[in-house]
């Protein structure tokens, strides 16, 4: 095993470490949720198991998974070194202690603001030192992904065995991720121009303007982090800053326009730009309508940066233009995505008849998972019934988790099974990989699905019913649940058979 | 029959929809086909650029669904954005309700109102966001909106159904967040 496979295989080893770890707490929620462990688990407990699940899920499981991947695949397609390997390496010890402390800051320092962290109820309602140990965390995880941005982008960009500086990068990404170049040879007239950004493959382009969005989100985030350490810290040396120096309606705007890149950067187009590039591999014929595909990812880009809106929705306050401007655009997404699973879907009717690999069965499922999750946030992200589904089951039910776990974890599981045997020459048992299939797939739809009907019902999300008024819902979605940990289990015992517990040590050896 | 009873029905329409067409794809693409391997035209053509008829065919429904889509949702057939929209109504009544140490504290309890009376509620608190959502005896939600802090949060609506309701706080404010109930806090009457 070389240096690229180990760094590889060390980041998805620690994701599928952390996706069990906010596999463990989601059960433990649904089952406090429906009436059980209310002797072990007190409130406290279980809002801040709430907050840190989101952190461990995104950036523990998928950032890292993607981390992994792309340090991986970026410069292989490219057949070029990775520009920085030692920044590779301190990307992942710093997401690592970021996950972890951010971890800590919930189930030792009980902080419990939960991820949307509404100004001003972080400085409110808990104690500075739980805020400081949070926003540390939150900063440390910020800082290794800027740092694998930047990888990505001097890897990407620089031309081999040229020096050239952070503006040069920094111009070459803004000019391709949004077509500058095009835009400039139009105005002048200039006849018959190809764009620069026609020299990369499509899975470099995805996952440029990918990590344009998740830069901004870092960013913003960032920032947000910097505020809560410098009220705490500042009430710790004993001088507390007023709350009303950050407007709550200003605040909630700003860190939903950061929040929700991640969502259409790391989920949406990270999601393309992996179907574009395992797709035509597994059936061994080139993307259908590659030109169109890449107007598709800049039209994706474009749109996300003007959809955050979308989760304001419930704000009287918000002006009413932001919000039906926020619906319209919202819905723009339902265009690229299905102009997105169009090429991948017509690229597999084209190579028929296909055999179904284990990755493409997954690719297959979690195109289904962003049919299911995007078609509820089309309807939620809608003013009117936004009124009724807003903080509803719904909402974290059959939108963010389908999405989150049919459809993207699905998908980074099709690039593990898919890229395992090129990095290690041996290929994972495909009838467990059915197994894990079937029961992690089905798992999803019946827990996400029993959570939505139950917001139907008026089931709130971030709120604990002591009386268990939802208890069949919550059981039937704690089955599912149990479910996916039964996949996810075969997995690693898949993994564990093939690799052997031999090549885990190695990965993690110095 | 409540609104989201027909998107859950819409819902599940949608999903059935969508399995039935991945697994009918999933069928039809590893059934040995006769004939030679296709092409797509464009490509037999070497011509790459732009969009196959098929493509196209596909956008301009993707476009319809999400016109139709916007219209739809922004008409006056949903009652939540009628108020907001199309009709201007003067509310009959306005109810003032502060947040403030987990408790609302309600102009008078209960609230009386008359079925199809337009009526405001204006919330307000100092300490962090609340939610303030109204919910019938069976636990499905009427509405909801978000109380900001320092900020008018203001909506109108008109009862349709006589009844009781219960007033639950919808965005997460603390530990103590799920006590904020008040059950039996407005009374709709006649009808
Ligand atoms: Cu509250």
């Amino acid at each position: 095993m070389g240096p690229r496979e180990k760094l590889a295989l060390r980041f998805v080893l620690t994701a599928v470490f952390w996706l069990g770890v906010a596999g463990i707490e989601g059960l433990l929620m649904r089952a406090i949720l429906a009436g059980m462990l209310s002797n072990i688990y007190g409130v406290e407990h279980f809002y801040g198991m709430m907050t840190v699940h989101p952190f461990v899920g995104i950036y523990g499981w998928a950032y890292m998974a993607v981390l992994g991947a792309f340090y991986y695949l970026v410069p292989k397609v490219l057949n070029k070194e990775l520009y920085s390997e030692r920044a590779a390496y301190m990307s992942y010890w710093t997401l690592l202690l970021g996950v972890l402390i951010t971890w800590v800051s919930g189930y030792v320092f009980k902080f419990a603001s939960l991820y949307t962290l509404y100004w001003p109820l972080p400085i409110v309602r808990f104690p500075p030192t739980s805020v400081l140990v949070f926003s540390i965390g939150m900063l440390l995880i910020f800082i290794s992904v800027l740092l694998f941005f930047f990888n990505m982008f001097a890897t990407i960009f620089l031309p081999q065995g040229e020096e050239r500086g952070a503006g040069y990068i920094f111009k070459k990404l803004v000019t391709l991720s949004f077509n500058l170049d095009e835009i400039k040879a139009r105005i002048k007239g200039v006849k018959d121009y190809i764009p620069g950004v026609y020299s990369y493959p499509v899975f470099i382009v995805g996952v440029f303007r990918g990590c344009v969005d998740t830069t901004l989100n870092a960013l913003t985030m960032t920032g947000l982090a910097s505020i809560l350490a410098v009220f705490s810290l500042s009430s710790l040396l004993g001088f507390k800053l007023p709350t009303s120096l950050v407007d709550p309606l200003v605040y909630k705007n700003v860190f939903w326009w950061g929040l929700d890149l991640v969502a259409d950067g790391n989920v949406l187009i990270y999601t393309a730009a992996t179907w574009y590039f395992l797709v035509p591999m597994l059936v061994g014929r080139k993307l259908y309508g590659e030109s169109v595909v890449r107007t598709v990812i800049l039209a994706d880009l474009v749109v996300s940066l003007f959809v955050w809106n979308h989760h304001m929705l419930a704000d009287t306050p918000q002006p009413l233009a932001l919000q039906i401007q926020g619906q319209v655009v919202t819905w723009g997404e339902l265009i690229t995505m299905g102009l997105t699973i169009f090429a991948v879907l017509k690229t597999i009717w084209l190579a028929r008849p296909v055999k179904y690999s284990t990755p493409l069965k997954f690719i297959l499922l979690s195109i289904l998972g962003y049919m299911i999750g995007g078609s509820a946030g089309i309807l939620q992200a809608s003013y009117a019934l936004n009124r009724y589904l807003h903080n509803t089951q719904w909402v974290i039910g059959v939108h963010a988790h389908v999405l989150l776990l049919a459809g993207l974890t699905l998908t980074l599981f099709a690039v593990i099974y898919a890229l395992a045997p090129i990095i290690t020459s041996k290929e994972l048992d495909s009838r467990l990989a059915d197994i894990h299939l079937v029961l992690f797939f089905s798992g999803a739809i019946i827990m996400s699905s029993a959570m939505g009907l139950a917001g139907i019902e008026g089931m709130l999300r971030r709120t604990l019913y002591p009386n268990g008024e939802y208890a069949e819902y919550m059981y039937t979605a704690l089955a599912g649940g149990l479910l996916m940990a039964a996949g996810y289990l075969t997995f690693i015992v898949n993994f564990l058979k093939t690799y052997g517990i031999s090549t885990v040590i190695t990965v993690f050896k110095k | 029959m409540y609104i989201q009873v027909f998107i859950e029905v819409f819902y599940l329409t949608l999903v059935v929809v969508y399995f039935a067409f991945i697994g009918f794809f999933m069928w039809v693409t590893s059934r040995k086909s006769r004939g030679r391997r296709e092409e797509s035209k464009a490509e037999e053509k070497g011509a790459e650029k732009g969009m196959e008829r098929d493509e196209k065919i596909w956008l301009v429904f993707l476009l319809v669904v999400a016109i139709v889509g916007n219209i739809v949702m922004l008409s006056p057939a949903i009652p939540s954005i009628r108020n907001v929209l199309w009709v201007n109504q003067v509310p009959e009544k306005t109810f003032e309700i502060f947040i403030e140490n987990y408790e609302f504290k309600l102009p008078k309890y209960p609230v009386r109102i008359k079925v199809g009376q337009p009526v405001e509620f204006i919330v307000r608190t100092n300490d962090v966001t609340h939610g303030f959502g109204v919910f019938r005896e069976d636990g499905t939600m009427v509405f909801q909106i978000q109380v900001l802090p320092g900020y008018d949060n203001r909506i109108v609506w008109v009862f349709d159904e006589p009844g009781s309701y219960t007033i639950r706080c919808t965005e997460y404010c603390g530990f103590r967040h799920s006590e904020m109930v008040v059950y039996d806090a407005i009374m709709v009457e006649g009808g």
